[in-house]
């Protein structure tokens, strides 16, 4: 009875935690239509900014009062100087800007307080424990869970009770008409991301005593956030409340009493809410139909010149490895495959038109094709590659049919929670995966009768992977097949009209990604000879969505490009500067802003006067 | 047998009825033209037909088969086409890849992902004499965005055309056009053949009777008349309500 007692209260403070978290994501989803990938970094930022206080002062207290001070500083200034400019241009794009401050963020934390694991002490006089009924209890925690509802309580009487409430709750309806009344929309938009990112700051300062502060942790956070916030409703304070709770106990029970299952009963169920109800509990239903979405690019078919161009890259690509040693080498054959990997997404994201954040699944499912057939079971790697692919395309079939059927933030929130899914059965399942411990191949298989432990043969095999794969994409691109996709990513109403069940091709454009994503995987895991559950991370997906918008989405030659910038940028800047992530965030937020074609879109349209794209 | 019979249909959102009890029947060949005013939910209904609306209850027979509340693309393959009231182009291709799209799923191989499409000769062809029959010929090769509005809403008449439909329902093809486009509008209807079925929504007075075979008013729902354009000139609740408000 007092453990359970002790489980629930856990469950309630872990519950708090998320809905600091969460209330600030949902407003700000609700009012401005943006999902803020950065919100798990203000918390983290909170939670470091408070130790600092502490350090200074000594104070808890005036850490939780004054670290969101800087924090809400920061939001708005993003909102103002780098949001605001992008309203018109769709929200898909300020979500993409969000996810550039994140590798800021991280950078900027792990270079002022280091990577080691930080705990803030627990305030003096909440030090001791407090005995009710059956047991006795942490005073703090106790008190985090009153501070939490009082918060809760606080915000919903501002929300009903008051002026500024009502204009919020206008917003979340329907913005115009809230403008039409009066309401100073964009002030009001800054002041809802500086309120969000502030109770998201105070959440870090709270859990700083409980959960501890590192970087990583806005990673963390921000997942079951996501989670509360789809089986909630999105834009719902209630639902943000309600789910909050639900997963912090569900989280916590899970864990005590099923262990590794826990993590995966989470991802399901939000899976089954976004099927049955995607407006969440508490949500409203909004209609997201109108994505205007960056991409705009279309596929320029291979006339002589450019066939040229494409000869002379190739002879370029060829005699290349013969100038390079080793660990050159070695990296453009990890371009070679990443830019396989971010072509497949670009099928999704630049040709049909779908966001998705979970592309990072079938990478996992070609590479754990390979290591696990070739470990377990003394499966030859280019057999387990195979094998690799049609797993990809089979898992991407089974995903792909229920995230086609949404559109929007709520496709790439599904394809999240999907790969996430995929991500714990990779982390869980440690017989026969290895967690995150990873599986290491025994040796590298042959290829053509050369050891591909030589660079220059990897090298080869990994380029004549990657124009296959070119090749083919482009066929298909330029083929009618091609055609309907981007048919549907220009206006999916009137192919529907037309009589194209884009469903189906939408389905099909998702098999085809999720293929080309496996073999890029079961390369990587012949490639790399090691294979964990990191590579599957949400932002494994993350970072590949970069490395497709930085080269130019919607195009087949901007996907490898940004691969190769990217991973150049990680390889090469980080052995120059230690901040090649904040580089790779810059470089990245610039290219939302000023460059939305991504390199690519912006040379072909240096060239063409933009009459092209 | 009537190409379309329209019984007891009804729609509503709440306690909002946008289609109350609506009858209605186009006969093969048959120019049937709806007006009313503002909010009569005339879109209503061609969206309940064309699919973009699932109808709350009632029956739409075409040839006798109830399509009500199927998908847009069945429709669609079915043989009823349709334009939109706001321009609905893919508006970042060129025209001739407006028509390829529309034409490709009856006429090409859509799920062809090897042969580039250019290789389809047929199905150029096939693009190019729509091109003529909605005058834009010689403008393949121009974006549907930098097409002037008038062209746009022929492109629009030419995608609904590619799957030679036996139904083709227009919902106000001349909003919004000048004087000069909309009699090339008019002339556009008026040379379609007449093994094709037409129904329309128009403000346009000129275009309405220049068009019509029959008339249908509808007003908040309800179908207020239906007859031929001088019945309907000669209803008196149709000139108090509608007419006279528009003269």
């Amino acid at each position: 009875m007092e453990l359970l007692v002790a489980q629930l209260l856990n469950g309630l403070v872990y519950g708090v935690l998320l809905f600091l978290m969460a209330a600030g994501l949902s407003l700000i989803f609700g009012l401005m239509n943006v999902v803020s990938l950065a919100h798990g970094s203000f918390f983290m930022l909170g939670g470091f900014i408070g130790l600092s206080i502490v350090h200074l002062t000594g104070s808890f207290w005036l850490a939780l009062i004054l670290a969101p001070i800087p924090i809400v500083v920061l939001g708005v200034l993003i909102e103002v100087l780098f949001m605001r400019p992008l309203y018109a241009r769709g929200h898909m794009d300020q979500v993409l800007l969000t996810f550039g401050f994140t590798f800021i963020f991280y950078d900027l934390v792990q270079t002022v307080w280091g990577r080691l694991v930080q705990r803030l002490p627990t305030p003096e006089a909440l030090q001791g424990s407090v005995q009710i009924g059956v047991g006795v209890f942490s005073a703090y925690r106790l008190f985090l869970i009153g501070f939490g509802f009082a918060i809760a309580i606080l915000l919903w009487l501002v929300l009903e009770r008051s002026r500024v409430g009502a204009m919020v709750r206008a917003g979340v309806d329907n913005a115009a008409m809230a403008a039409g009344l009066g309401g100073n929309i964009p002030l009001l938009f800054t002041g809802i991301f500086g309120f969000g990112v502030a109770l998201a700051g105070l959440g870090g300062v709270a859990a700083g005593p409980i959960i501890g502060l590192y970087p990583g942790m806005d990673a963390e956070i921000l997942i079951p956030a996501f989670i509360v916030i789809v089986i909630g409703g999105m834009g719902s304070l209630r639902g943000a409340f309600v789910g909050s709770l639900l997963i912090g106990i569900a989280d916590t029970f899970g864990k005590a009493y099923l262990q590794s299952l826990a993590l995966f009963l989470i991802y399901l169920a939000m899976t089954v809410v976004l099927l049955i109800r995607p407006q969440g509990l508490f949500g409203i239903k909004y209609s997201d139909v109108s994505i205007t979405s960056a991409v705009t690019g279309t596929a320029v078919p291979a006339t002589a010149r450019r066939r040229l161009a494409g000869f002379i890259v190739l002879a370029v690509l060829l005699i290349l490895p013969f100038f390079l040693t080793d660990y050159p080498r070695a990296l453009v054959s990890e371009i070679f495959i990443f830019a396989i990997f971010a072509m497949s997404l670009d099928l999704l994201l630049g040709f049909t038109g779908l966001m998705s954040l979970g592309h990072a699944a079938f990478f996992g499912f070609g590479a754990y094709a390979v290591a696990v057939l070739g470990t377990l079971f003394g499966v030859d790697a280019w057999i387990g590659l195979v094998a690799g692919v049609l797993l990809a395309a089979g898992g991407a079939a089974l995903i792909g049919f229920f995230c086609v059927r949404l559109a929007g933030i709520p496709f790439l929130m599904l394809t999240l929670a999907f790969s996430q899914l995929v991500f714990s059965v990779a982390l869980k399942w440690r017989d026969v995966t290895g967690g995150s411990d990873g599986i290491a191949l025994a040796e590298k298989p042959s290829f053509f009768g050369l050891s591909l432990d030589h660079s220059l043969v990897m090298y080869f095999m990994t380029l004549l992977f990657f124009v296959s794969a070119f090749l083919a994409l482009q066929r298909l691109i330029n083929a009618s097949l091609g055609h309907v996709f981007v048919g549907i990513r220009e206006n999916e109403q009137r192919m529907l009209a037309i009589g194209y069940p884009t469903r189906v091709y939408k389905l099909l454009a998702f098999v085809i990604a999720g293929a080309f994503a496996g073999l890029a995987g079961g390369l990587y895991a012949i490639f790399n000879g090691f294979i964990s559950s990191d590579a599957l991370y949400w932002t494994a997906s993350g970072d590949i969505l970069i490395m497709t918008m930085l080269g130019g989405a919607g195009t087949l030659i901007g996907p490898p490009i940004g691969a190769a910038v990217f991973l150049l940028m990680k390889n090469v800047a980080s052995s120059y500067s230690e901040h090649w992530l904040t580089i790779i965030g810059v470089i990245f937020i610039c290219c939302v802003m000023f460059f939305p074609g991504g390199i690519w879109g912006t040379v072909q349209k240096l060239r063409w006067g933009g009459a092209r794209s | 047998m009537n190409i379309l019979d329209i019984e007891r249909l009804r729609r509503s959102f709440g306690s909002l009825v946008v289609t109350d009890d609506v009858n209605l029947s186009i006969a093969p060949g048959e120019r049937h033209v709806v007006i009313g005013p503002n909010g009569a939910g005339k879109t209503s209904l061609i969206n309940q037909i064309g699919g973009q609306l699932a109808p709350t209850s009632g029956r739409i027979a075409l040839r006798g088969r109830d399509i009500a509340g199927l998908s847009p693309n069945r429709i669609s393959r079915m043989g009823v086409a349709r334009t939109f009231q706001r321009n609905n182009l893919f508006h970042n291709l060129s025209v001739i890849e407006n028509l390829r799209l529309a034409l490709s799923v009856k006429f090409g191989n859509p799920l062809d992902c090897f042969r580039s499409t250019d290789g389809d000769v047929a199905l150029l062809e096939r693009a190019r004499g729509l091109m003529r029959q909605v005058h834009l010929d010689g403008d393949g090769a121009r974006l549907a965005r930098n097409l002037s509005y008038g062209e746009q809403r022929q492109l629009e008449i030419g995608i609904a055309l590619a799957g030679e439909p036996e139904l083709l329902l227009l919902d106000e093809p001349t909003s919004g056009m000048s004087p000069a486009e909309t009699t090339r509008m008019i002339e556009l209807i008026g040379s379609l053949p007449r093994s094709l079925s037409l129904m329309m929504i128009e403000h346009d007075m000129q275009v309405v009777f220049s068009v019509a075979d029959r008339i249908t008013v509808l007003y908040y729902g309800k179908i207020l008349a239906s007859g031929s354009p001088s019945e309907i000139q000669a209803n008196d609740r149709v000139r108090e309500v509608y007419l006279g408000m528009a003269h």
